[in-house]
């Protein structure tokens, strides 16, 4: 991809993308076993997380790296955009698509308890380009709530899209 | 369990984690759902042009949230953890996590974060190399991470172990002490 065309496309993706709402939502089943092997990762041995069933237990904070992946595996998909009449995904080249940085906020929120269920929607935030890399920079916020609409986390993610990716 | 009036600004909390393998990579993809394969993969990594599987972006932070977490026990809770990802993670790392009080305001105190990798590359003992480690076999250390400063070298048992330092992610977070 010429260096021409990479201007184009970084300045197709900055006037499209900044607060677009990405369509759909993602819904997540928080089983007991995911959350006790995801704890046991990290050698969490406090037995709020990792006790037994019967005892009931809730999610480990570092789990909204779990349902965070998998609400944008989700959701992303779900971007369409069309550049000079022609459809695009948002990463031309995933290879070239990298986690940037990652902000989990839980004022206010309720933990998670197996069996839960819960619902991520998603928009976009700022998105710009560092110049003297043509790196594309893109942040998304997530909102995560359970079953019962009650907030559990909010996130925002921080994508990066090496030159000649987007 | 700690008091708001036992933290003082300055503090630091420190972690180390040197267990981080291709098994414990695939127990976290599999619990995490994030399955990408150049995680768990070394073919497709190195198709990938990353030399061998690295740690998923999010990994690391998991032990930033079990320091915090241990830390703040049932005296509190996370209020806000913000990281950027520098650095890649691989297996064979030293991962140091650390948190240094930089406020403390009403019943919330806010920290720095810095986490740390140690790449073993190799031992050498009177010139000779006597152990190679995955960075030194794989070819993890950079032209870049020369020119950085960031090799450096440490007399150990067995000669002179050369490894990288780095930061891999750094940030800032936010716990609540119970009233």
């Amino acid at each position: 991809m010429d260096k021409e065309q990479i201007k184009k496309n970084a300045e197709f993706l900055m006037k499209e993308l900044p607060d677009m709402e990405i369509p759909g939502v993602a819904k997540i089943r928080c089983k007991y076993k995911k959350m006790v092997d995801f704890a046991k990762c990290f050698g969490i041995t406090d037995k709020k997380y990792i006790g037994s069933e019967e005892e009931g237990i809730i999610a480990c904070p570092a789990f909204a790296n779990s349902y965070a992946v998998k609400a944008f595996y989700t959701l992303v998909p779900g971007v369409k955009l069309e550049q000079d009449g022609v459809k695009r995904d948002l990463a031309l080249v995933p290879t070239k698509l990298l986690h940037a940085s990652q902000k989990y906020n839980w004022e206010n929120c309720v933990p998670i308890k197996p069996g839960d269920v819960l619902i991520a929607k998603a928009r976009f935030g700022k998105v710009w380009v560092h110049e003297e890399s043509m790196r594309l920079f893109a942040q998304m916020f997530l909102t995560v709530k359970n079953q019962n609409d009650e907030l559990v986390c909010q996130i925002t993610a921080g994508a990066a899209i090496a030159e000649g990716g987007y | 369990m700690p008091k708001i009036s036992d933290i003082k600004v300055g503090q630091v909390l420190r972690s180390e984690f040197d267990q981080i393998t291709r098994e414990l990579l695939q127990k976290y993809a599999k619990s995490s759902g994030d399955t990408n394969p150049i995680h768990t993969n070394d073919a497709i990594a190195e198709r990938a042009g990353l030399k061998g599987v690295i740690a998923h972006g999010l990994f690391s932070s998991g032990f930033i949230i079990k320091m915090l977490d241990d830390f703040v026990g049932k005296s509190g809770k996370l209020i806000e953890l913000d990281i950027e990802m520098r650095g890649m993670v691989r297996v064979g790392d030293t991962l140091i996590t650390e948190g240094t009080v930089t406020k403390i305001e009403s019943n919330r105190v806010y920290l720095d974060i810095k986490q740390t990798t140690i790449t073993p590359v190799e031992i050498k003992k009177d010139g000779n190399v006597v152990k190679k480690f995955e960075a030194g076999e794989r070819g993890y250390i950079s032209e870049k991470d020369i020119a950085r400063n960031l090799i450096k070298t440490k007399e150990v048992d067995d000669g002179t172990l050369t490894y990288r330092e780095r930061v891999a992610a750094p940030g800032h977070v936010i716990i609540e002490l119970n009233k």
